[in-house]
């Protein structure tokens, strides 16, 4: 019994190591200088820890011809994640809400070829909605790619909404209905208010999926409006003299950050989302 | 103010017709249970009324006005869901004034309103509990009382005591009952259990496969059905139907403990002149009696049965026996029951006695 529990930490612990490693291998470099990094011990502890790379990645690296650093891309990507996060859920609830309780004649098959939105590849789409953004007047705009995510996005919240009211009783429609409630006030008085777990799954899906998209952001973005997925790339592809591994690394984490922030926060909610439909409340 | 005219509708879902032209009439106040077995359409009648579902022909009228094609906000009535269907993010207090809300009645009446209501239901404690925290019987309450809140014309009751456990379901049968004589308010009540039908109604409607069977008061439906089906759902345990021959002077035959046994029944006259060879008699348990001296009459014949089984119910004893090969059920006084066994004397009690037509499960009068 003992020995058994202690293998089995031994090899959850093993894992854990494995996994955490690439991680600990990029904080150990983005806090050394290169000078050390030269040196090529990888895991061990920086000598004289400095945040210069940090720094240098945040506010004056070079991407491409500017070197103004992350900064204006980190809000590029802010100002593209979050109207296309809330855009997306509240269209997902909404039609969640309707093709769960308010079946019409075709509603399943309006869901089923929604579903089908869950399996088109991006690179489907590149062309068609290029061509779209450009006559809509929208390419290379942050509305233009808040756009292609809110269209893309809508397939996945839809089921994710839908799938979750589905196990709501109907009678609790009825009833509201017979209080006099119309379609909005149910909406609004009866399902937003037991909608938190699945509104956290769903916001932490889409904000994980839009704030790492490169494809979408590296086609459709001007100059101006590149996402910080594409910043990075651009970053560590440019280079002036050596490369700077933990500018590089420094890059990357700045990058991976908010993802990380917003699972540490909410990812007790996450599982308890997933998991809610199987537990009458 | 309440009462409720339900004319020719019908209801169909694709190709299956649930519905088959329903004709009831309601009064106001009254007290109307719709029982029948699942399937019956019992429960699609229900949201018909309610406006949940729309009819596929016919009228609903309500205290005369005609409300067929009105959504179910605007018809005034107010429905208590067999599952209770609270809303689960609200407290009581809200889950009663919501209907309310809805309408835009001010906040202080609202208050009022709940405080009266939840001072009839005995839930002032619980106001400010969710549901989650309440016990069946609480939430039975509480479904009761968002449906008073608005004193509505009509109140539905769709089941709404399967969910609660026996004694239970016998207090609330009486609260109920209680509550409508003090409103007097149209109420009509969705069930499958005959004894909750008995009890509470005013007026019964036995449903079967999208029909009404027979509208009576209980009495009626219980002493006097209109066919097979009706006389066999209602009363427990059921009653006993026994294939017969009829003789020439419309007496009929029975086969008892090997000899054949021929009874006059009220009906003896009339079958006489008429050509009709098979019935089948439907006699009540408890018109198969011990013996009791102080009866007499045309209709009270005495013979001895033979009993295979007792089950004692406390109150009285069902004995088993046998006529024509059919399981034949006795109800006897308990001292009588302990002594039931083979050759036992019994009373048969025949002025009840129905007939009904072997094919088509009609009455033969």
């Amino acid at each position: 019994m003992a020995i058994g529990r202690i293998g089995i930490y031994a090899l959850l612990l093993a894992f854990a190591a494995v996994y955490l490693m690439p991680l600990y291998v990029m904080v150990m470099t983005s806090l050394k200088d290169i000078e050390e990094i030269r040196q090529g011990n990888l895991l061990s502890l920086p000598e004289s820890p400095t945040f210069y790379a940090w720094v240098k990645a945040w506010g004056s690296a070079c991407t491409g011809s500017e070197c103004e650093g992350l900064a204006p891309f980190f809000f590029n990507s802010i100002r593209i994640v979050v109207p296309a996060v809330l855009i997306s859920t509240l269209i997902g609830a909404l039609n969640g809400y309707v093709l769960a309780k308010w079946k019409f004649r075709g509603s399943e098959l309006l869901f089923g070829a929604l579903l089908f939105g869950c399996f088109i590849p991006f690179q489907v789409i590149l062309l068609p909605m290029a061509r779209l953004l450009a006559t809509l007047g929208l390419a290379n705009t942050v509305t233009g790619l808040v756009l292609v995510h809110v269209i893309y996005g809508i397939a996945f919240t839809t089921l994710f909404f839908r799938n979750f009211y589905v196990s709501v009783p109907n009678e609790l429609v009825k009833a509201a209905q017979l209080d006099g409630a119309n379609f909005f006030q149910i909406f609004r008085h009866i399902f937003l208010p037991i909608s938190v777990p699945i509104f956290t799954v769903t916001i932490i899906w889409q904000f994980t999926q839009i704030w790492n998209d490169f494809l979408f952001g590296v086609v459709y973005s001007g100059p101006g409006t590149q996402p910080i997925t594409v910043a990075l790339n651009n970053l560590v592809n440019t280079s002036v003299g050596g490369k700077e591994y933990n500018v590089d690394m420094a890059a990357a984490l700045i990058a991976a950050l908010p993802t990380l922030v917003v699972y540490v926060l909410a990812g007790k909610y996450f599982v308890r989302g997933l998991t809610a439909g199987a537990v009458k409340g | 103010m309440g009462s409720l005219t339900i004319s020719n509708v019908t209801k169909t879902f694709g190709s299956t017709e649930v519905l088959k032209g329903i004709n009831i009439d309601i009064a106001d106040g009254e007290f109307l249970i719709l029982v029948g077995p699942s399937g019956c359409g019992k429960s699609t009648l229900m949201n018909t009324i309610a406006g949940l579902e729309d009819v596929s022909s016919g009228q609903l009228l309500l205290a005369n006005e005609d409300v067929t094609d009105r959504s179910p906000k605007d018809r005034d009535i107010a429905m208590v869901f067999q599952s209770y269907a609270l809303y689960p993010t609200m407290n009581v207090a809200r889950n009663i004034s919501f209907g309310l809300e809805m309408r835009g009645v001010p906040k202080a009446e609202r208050d009022r309103k709940v405080e009266e209501v939840s001072t009839l239901l005995q839930i002032n404690h619980l106001l400010d509990r969710k549901p989650s925290q309440l016990s069946g019987g609480q939430r039975q309450r509480v479904a009761m009382g968002r449906a008073l809140a608005r004193s509505p014309r009509v109140y539905l009751f769709d089941e709404p005591l399967s969910n609660l456990d026996a004694k239970l379901r016998v207090e609330m049968r009486t609260e109920i009952k209680k509550l409508h004589k003090r409103l007097g308010t149209t109420i009509v009540y969705v069930t499958h259990d005959q004894i909750e039908a008995m009890t509470l109604a005013d007026r019964i409607a036995v449903m079967k496969d999208g029909l009404v069977q027979q509208l009576g008061t209980p009495n009626e439906i219980y002493d006097d059905p209109a066919n097979q089906f009706v006389a066999g759902f209602m009363g427990s345990p059921p009653m006993n139907f026994v294939p017969c021959e009829v003789a020439e002077d419309g007496s009929i035959a029975i086969r008892n403990r090997g000899a054949v046994v021929s009874l006059k029944v009220p009906q003896s006259d009339h079958l006489k002149g008429q050509d009709v060879r098979k019935v089948i008699l439907g006699l009540r348990p408890e018109m198969i009696t011990e013996p009791k001296p102080e009866r007499s009459g045309e209709w009270i014949v005495n013979m001895t049965m033979d009993f295979d089984v007792t089950e004692p119910m406390g109150a009285d004893t069902i004995a088993i026996g046998e006529w024509n090969d059919v399981e034949v059920l006795a109800r006897l006084s308990p001292e009588a029951g302990l002594s039931a066994g083979e050759n036992t004397s019994v009373q048969v009690d025949l002025s009840k006695a129905c007939l009904f037509d072997p094919k088509s499960g009609e009455r033969v009068r």
